[in-house]
C-alpha cells in the first residue's frame, strides 16, 4: 500500500501527541525527513505556546460535581424509576402490599434515593456531634462580608441500614469572611446515630456576597444548592467526632464573578480547626469553653475522634488574609 | 337440559378466555418492565463509560476549550460543564453513531459557539488578556504572551475546517479518525486539512505569508 504524505504526517503527529520525539519520527521516514521536520517543528511550536495543565484543584472539584450529579441519577434510578412500571405490571395484591410500603414508609420517615430519611435529632450542647463550617483561603479577600444560609445538613448512615439523618442547623447563617483557613464556627451539636457515615450535603438557601468597597454586592454561583460530599467519617459516641465542612469562594477567571465550592481536602472530621464562635457571641463564655465541654474535647482528642486543636498553629495553605 | 350444556360451555370458554386475557396482560406487562430494565442497564454503561473517560479526557478538553477562549478558568469551567452535560445527554448518545470521547468535543464545541454567542462577539485569545502560566517569571511570561498572542493570530487565518483540525489533534489530541467524527468529515479529509493547516501555518509563522491553496 502506497502511503501518502498526509498519512506519514498523520502518523507523526500521533506519534508526537503520545510524547515520541520528533526526531524518532524522521527517523521512521528518512525519505520524507527534509519535508517532516518543519511541519512537525511547527506542530511542536504550536503546541507548546498553549501549554496549559488544568489545575488540579479545579479538575477535582469539576470531577467531585460529576460524581455528585452521577450519583443523583443512579439514586433516582432506584429510588424512583422502578415504582411506577413494577406497580402496573404487579397483580392487585403487589399493588396493595406496595401501597401499604408507601404508607409505612411516609408514616416513618420519607426517602430520599430509596434509603429513609430519619426526622432530625434535637440540638444537645452534650451531643457525639458537631458539624462546622469553615473556608479554604481563595478569594475570600475580596469580600467585605459572604454569608452562606444553610438551611440543612443531610448525612448517610451507612451499613446494612442505611439511613439519611436530617438536621436543622442551630445557626443557619455564617459569615465566610469570618472563618477563613483553620477558623471554623459550629452550626449544629447533638447526639446522632453512632455508626459509620459516608456521606453528607448542605443545602445553601441562600449567599450574599458584599465586595471590599462596602456598597456592591455580587452574585456568587453555586454549582447546586445542594453541596454533596462523600467524605466518610464515624461517629462513635465515646467521643465528640466534628465535622468540618469547608467551603470556598473562588473568582471565576477576571470576570468579576464568584463561584462557591465545597473543598473535600480541607472537609473531614479529621482535620484541624480553630473554633470561632458567632458575631455577638464572643464576649460571653464561648461555647466550648466550658469545663465539661473542654473535657470532653480532650476526650476526644484522645481518642483522635476529635480535631478542634487549643494551640491555633496555621495551616499549610495558609490561614488569616493569606490568598 | 341443551340450555344447560350451552350455559356450561359459555362459562368455561368465558373463564379461559379470562385467564388467557390476564396472561396476555402480564405478559405485555413484564415485557415493558424487560424493556425498562434494559433501558435502565444501557444507561448504567453508558454512564461508566463516560466517568471512565473523565480523567483522561478532561484535561484534553479544557486544553482545547482554552485555545478557543483563551481564558483558564472558563476552560477548565465549561470542560467541567462537558461532562455534565454529556450526562444530561446520555440518552440521546448512541454507541454505533460516534466514539464518546468524540462525542464529549462535539459538546465541548457547541459549549464554546455557545459561549461565543453570549459574549456576542468573537473572542479568540485577546493578546491584552493573555493567561500565562503565573509561576514563571515576568519576563518568561510576556514572551510566552508574545508567542500565543502570535500562533493565535496565524490560527485566526486558517479556514475554520483547518482551524478546528489543528485544534482537535493537536489539543484534543483526538486521532484523525475520531477528529472526522466531531467535524463529520472522512479521516482522508482530516488528513488533508491537517497537511494543508499545518503548511500554511508555518508560513504564517516563519515567512509571515500564507502558503497557496487551502481547505
Amino acid at each position: 500500500m502506497i502511503r501518502t504524505f498526509d498519512t506519514i504526517l498523520d502518523e507523526c503527529v500521533d506519534r508526537v501527541n503520545r510524547g515520541e520525539k520528533i526526531e524518532d519520527c524522521l527517523a521512521g521516514y528518512p525519505e520524507h525527513a527534509e519535508e517532516l521536520e518543519p511541519l512537525l517543528g511547527t506542530m511542536f511550536d504550536t503546541r507548546s505556546a498553549y501549554n496549559f495543565r488544568p489545575s488540579a484543584e479545579r479538575k477535582l472539584a469539576a470531577r467531585q460535581q460529576f460524581n455528585a450529579a452521577l450519583g443523583e441519577r443512579e439514586r433516582e434510578r432506584a429510588g424512583r424509576r422502578p415504582l411506577v412500571p413494577r406497580l402496573l405490571a404487579w397483580p392487585a395484591w403487589a399493588g396493595a402490599a406496595a401501597a401499604l410500603a408507601i404508607v409505612l414508609i411516609v408514616y416513618f420517615g420519607v426517602s430520599q434515593g430509596g434509603i429513609p430519611i430519619v426526622p432530625g435529632p434535637q440540638p444537645n450542647p452534650e451531643g457525639n456531634f458537631a458539624f462546622l463550617i469553615s473556608d479554604e483561603v481563595n478569594a475570600i479577600g475580596d469580600f467585605q462580608s459572604l454569608e452562606v444560609t444553610v438551611s440543612k445538613i443531610g448525612l448517610l448512615l451507612g451499613g446494612n441500614e442505611s439511613q439519611w439523618i436530617e438536621i436543622d442547623p442551630e445557626v443557619k447563617t455564617v459569615d465566610l469572611t469570618l472563618l477563613p483557613g483553620e477558623k471554623a464556627q459550629e452550626i449544629w451539636r447533638g447526639n446522632i446515630t453512632r455508626g459509620q457515615y459516608t456521606e453528607l450535603f448542605i443545602y445553601v438557601e441562600n449567599v450574599k456576597g458584599v465586595l471590599l468597597d462596602g456598597n456592591t454586592t455580587t452574585d456568587v454561583k453555586l454549582p447546586s444548592n445542594k453541596l454533596r460530599m462523600s467524605k466518610p467519617f464515624s461517629v462513635t459516641g465515646d467521643a465528640v467526632t466534628s465535622f468540618i465542612y469547608d467551603i470556598t469562594v473562588v473568582e471565576a477567571g477576571k470576570s468579576g464573578k464568584y463561584n462557591l465550592k465545597p473543598q473535600i481536602g480541607e472537609s473531614g472530621a479529621d482535620q484541624k480547626f480553630e473554633k470561632v464562635e458567632p458575631p455577638g457571641q464572643g464576649d460571653g463564655p464561648p461555647k466550648g469553653s466550658s469545663k465539661k465541654e473542654k473535657d470532653k474535647d480532650k476526650e476526644a482528642l484522645s481518642h483522635g475522634a476529635d480535631n478542634e486543636q487549643t494551640l491555633p498553629t496555621p495551616r499549610g495553605k495558609g490561614a488569616g488574609a493569606r490568598r | 337440559m341443551s340450555v344447560s350444556i350451552s350455559a356450561a360451555a359459555v362459562g368455561y370458554f368465558g373463564f379461559n378466555y379470562a385467564i388467557l386475557d390476564t396472561n396476555r396482560r402480564f405478559a405485555a406487562r413484564e415485557t415493558k418492565t424487560m424493556l425498562l430494565d434494559r433501558s435502565a442497564s444501557e444507561r448504567r454503561s453508558k454512564e461508566s463509560a463516560l466517568a471512565a473517560l473523565y480523567d483522561e479526557y478532561y484535561d484534553k478538553i479544557a486544553r482545547y476549550i482554552f485555545v478557543r477562549l483563551g481564558d483558564r478558568a472558563e476552560a477548565e469551567d465549561l470542560a467541567g460543564e462537558v461532562f455534565l452535560k454529556a450526562l444530561e445527554s446520555l440518552g440521546s448518545y448512541k454507541e454505533r453513531g460516534v466514539p464518546m470521547q468524540a462525542w464529549l468535543f462535539r459538546i465541548a464545541h457547541n459549549l464554546v459557539v455557545d459561549h461565543f454567542r453570549r459574549a456576542a462577539k468573537r473572542k479568540t485569545v485577546p493578546i491584552d488578556d493573555l493567561q500565562v502560566a503565573s509561576d514563571i517569571d515576568p519576563q518568561e511570561a510576556a514572551e510566552a504572551s508574545i508567542e500565543v498572542a502570535r500562533i493565535s493570530r496565524a490560527l485566526d487565518q486558517l479556514t475554520p475546517a483547518q482551524r478546528q483540525t489543528i485544534e482537535l489533534r493537536f489539543f484534543g489530541e483526538l486521532s484523525s479518525e475520531e477528529a472526522g467524527q466531531v467535524m463529520k468529515k472522512g479521516a482522508g479529509a482530516v488528513r488533508e486539512l491537517q497537511c494543508a493547516a499545518i503548511r500554511t501555518l508555518r508560513k504564517l509563522l516563519y515567512e509571515g505569508k500564507p502558503s497557496e491553496g487551502g481547505e
